[in-house]
């Protein structure tokens, strides 16, 4: 869509960056954003329980305080790239080790990679235009979406920042040639690799987006020519063969880098390729089977963000057409062959949805630019501004329902087998059995074919062990076990008296405890600390 | 000698359980249907209530109804979270939407006014069944006094001092034996489950016969 003055439809809103002041301006609201972001994001970072994925990571973190180093798990776990994060920031506040980590602790990095993800945007200016980052911020600040997985101890909002990092620093790589950029672009790449092998969907995305970019508008000229915006550069005599060739050597290095844990495990490679099967095996569902519609409606159950993204791939189809922008209608590309792929695969899981939102706040970011150029009266102009008003609050209001009211509710789709409530208070009950039976340091058997995420709720517990259910478990004081543990087990806890503790929707553990002895029985209970 | 007289006890013996049976007739209610979606949680310990298949087989004098059909229901939640208390003598055992009401966290309490006294078999609760899981410090008492201050028997307790088990919730609900207490009021609690802090309930049923 061009408008007048032959302005590309997207991107052309806002402030200029083609002083320093405008510059300033820019990055001051962006900044602003990203502490909105960040407030939004902290409150109550431990109130919602560990959900098992959460706790393997934890537990994968308190290996590295124990000082060994991370050795990748083809069978179930991913790459080392939260853990390059959130190792040295849990030092940083003092931890040591596993029994000290807290939910907060750990949460605290995907905090700060998601609210740093609205700087990046900032950055994304250039390439995308104002209206459209600054659109696209202020839905990853607000939505409910991207808040609840940035406070959740996975891998995604890493992810999704060093895909957007890839995007920006492949783009600016691609338009000037920068050996910086190329550089960027390679570890970005790299990081995203090490947070999910899922990244080569999207290396093939952006490839297929590249392509058809090439192909579609060849004579397309850059995004900031007609924005009335700093250009990025001037083109190098260098050719694009060198800043591709730093690329793939940064990549190459980084991956091994981090992989190797610094060098110490060469053996990942091969894991590394042992995983390609399992990976093959778990897309196809393995119990997460869900329909092809399933991302959509999570990302926009309103309908309303779908249709701003919709007027968003007409400017973007209209301005590729009329040869004035490029990355819209690769960004277009990108995002539709994303989630496709993501849709067919049967496995799917609500958090991977994170990686749709993306391309979806950024396409919502060029339908807003498109509105206000099309409408250039300031009443027009004032309604689309309620109107976006309007969004954001009713997106606000979403997030505080399902991120801080209903954090692990049943009905809350982003909550998925998610730990119970309830399994809080395992260990507090566990202590107080402890106490009544003069324990200062007891002994806990955990017979289970999946204890996940015991290990998490019972790390202030020294002498714990976990067993599997044909295995013969060892002498403890108390026992925690699934319901549906038999043979000798069941002989040796005929006398114990069971208490029910939710683990997961329809999933429960037993904690078994003794019989009091008298002796015991009669020990006063504690006095309540003031 | 002996043997006459042995035949002649097991024959008054025989008699009298006849008798008995003649009087008895197995408890029937109408079961909702299994809303169980996924695989049932297996139960194989020796020390949890087993898991049953089907509904108990409960012997009770015959004329034996359900006394708390439609009867009123007061609580230690007067506004619940979600539903009325009027759910819970309503018949509906379904187990869906709209079929239970929801009293806050923690301890709560139900309580049914069967009107008069009666001579209470049995008390059949449903708390929640469409999912696996198991209601904390289910007590259940019967008494003429509705503060329950005094004259309260227990029926039922699966509390850290009850003697009763704890168990998980199915479409076949929790039969307690009353063994024919007499009383005019009956009481639920609970504190909350192993999926949240909250109470809830699908229907009561108590079943029994006027006292005279």
């Amino acid at each position: 869509m061009k408008n007048e003055e032959g302005r590309n439809s997207v991107g052309e809103v806002g402030v200029q960056t083609g002083s320093p002041a405008s510059f300033v301006h820019r990055w001051l609201i962006f900044f602003a954003i990203a502490l909105l972001a960040l407030a939004i994001r902290l409150p109550q970072l431990g109130g919602r329980p560990m959900h098992t994925d959460e706790s393997v990571n934890a537990f994968l973190t308190g290996k590295l305080l124990a000082g060994e180093g991370f050795y990748y798990d083809p069978q179930d776990r991913h790459g080392p790239g939260l853990f390059v994060l959130a190792e040295p920031l849990v030092k940083l506040l003092g931890t040591k080790s596993f029994s000290e980590l807290t939910e907060t602790q750990l949460r605290l990095t995907p905090v700060i990679v998601g609210s740093a993800t609205i700087l990046l945007l900032g950055a994304g200016v250039e390439l995308f235009g104002f209206t459209a980052c600054i659109v696209a911020a202020l839905l990853f600040a607000c939505a409910p979406l991207p808040v609840y997985y940035s406070r959740y101890f996975i891998q995604e909002t890493l992810f999704v920042a060093a895909t957007l990092g890839l995007i920006l620093a492949g783009g600016r790589m691609l338009k000037t040639h920068s050996v910086p950029a190329a550089a960027l672009t390679g570890g970005c790449a790299a990081l995203m690799l090490a947070c999910k092998e899922t990244a080569v969907i999207h290396f093939f995305a952006l490839g297929v987006a590249l392509l058809a970019g090439r192909i579609g508008a060849p004579d397309a000229r850059p995004a900031t020519a007609d924005a009335g915006q700093k250009p990025a550069g001037p083109k190098t005599d260098i050719p694009i063969r060198k800043p591709i060739f730093i690329a793939a050597g940064v990549f190459i290095f980084t991956t091994a880098l981090l992989f190797t844990w610094f060098g110490r495990n060469w053996q990942v490679f091969a894991e590394l390729c042992r995983a390609i099967p399992r990976f093959a095996a778990r897309a196809a569902g393995e119990g997460h089977q869900k329909p092809f519609g399933y991302y959509f409606h999570l990302l926009d159950p309103l309908l309303i963000l779908s249709l701003v993204a919709a007027a968003g791939v007409y400017a973007a189809i209209c301005d590729a057409f009329s040869h004035i922008r490029k990355p819209g209608l690769q960004l277009v590309i990108y995002g539709v062959v994303v989630a496709l792929i993501y849709s067919a695969i049967p496995y799917k899981t609500p958090w991977l949805a994170l990686n749709l939102w993306l391309p979806l706040a950024l396409l919502c970011g060029f339908g807003v630019a498109a509105l206000w150029d099309l409408i250039k009266n300031p009443t027009g102009r004032w309604g689309v501004a309620i109107a976006g008003g309007a969004l954001l609050a009713t997106l606000s209001a979403q997030t505080k329902e399902l991120v801080f009211d209903k954090p692990a509710d049943e009905k809350n789709p982003y909550a998925y087998a998610h730990t119970s409530e309830d399994l809080l208070n395992l260990p507090l009950r566990l202590g107080e059995l402890a106490r009544q039976h003069n324990l200062s340091n007891p002994r806990i058997a955990v017979v289970a074919a999946d204890a996940w995420p015991l290990p998490w709720y019972l790390r202030s517990f020294s002498q714990v062990g976990y067993w599997q259910p044909d295995q013969v478990a060892g002498e403890a004081n108390f026992f925690i076990t699934t319901t549906d543990v038999s043979g000798k087990l069941a002989e040796r806890l005929k006398d114990y008296r069971p208490d029910f503790f939710g683990a997961r929707p329809n999933v429960l553990l037993v904690l078994w405890s003794p019989p009091r002895t008298n002796a015991t029985a009669e020990t006063p209970p504690p006095k309540p600390q003031p | 000698m002996n043997k006459l007289l042995l035949h002649s006890l097991s024959l008054v013996l025989l008699s009298a359980s006849v008798a008995l049976a003649e009087d008895k007739v197995p408890l029937q209610t109408k079961l909702p249907d299994p809303l169980f979606v996924g695989t049932p949680v297996p139960i194989n310990l020796p020390n949890l209530e087993p898991q049953l298949k089907k509904w108990p087989e409960f012997m009770v004098p015959a004329g034996t109804v359900n006394l708390a059909k439609g009867k009123k229901v007061t609580a230690s939640d007067s506004d619940p979270v979600v539903g009325t208390l009027d759910l819970v003598t309503d018949g509906d055992k379904a187990g869906d939407e709209g079929s239970w009401v929801e009293l806050g966290k923690g301890k709560q309490w139900v309580q049914i006014d069967l009107e008069k006294a009666a001579n209470i078999s049995a008390v059949v609760v449903w708390h929640f069944h469409s999912q696996a899981r198991a209601y904390r410090d289910v007590v259940v008492q019967v008494s003429d006094d509705p503060t329950f201050s005094k004259d309260v028997t227990t029926i039922f307790d699966n509390s850290a001092s009850g003697k009763d088990r704890p168990y998980i919730e199915t479409y076949l609900g929790k039969l307690m034996d009353a063994k024919g207490v007499k009383g005019r009021y009956v009481r639920l609690y609970s504190s909350g489950n192993t999926t949240n802090l909250m109470n809830h309930y699908i229907e009561v049923e108590v079943f029994g016969k006027p006292a005279a």
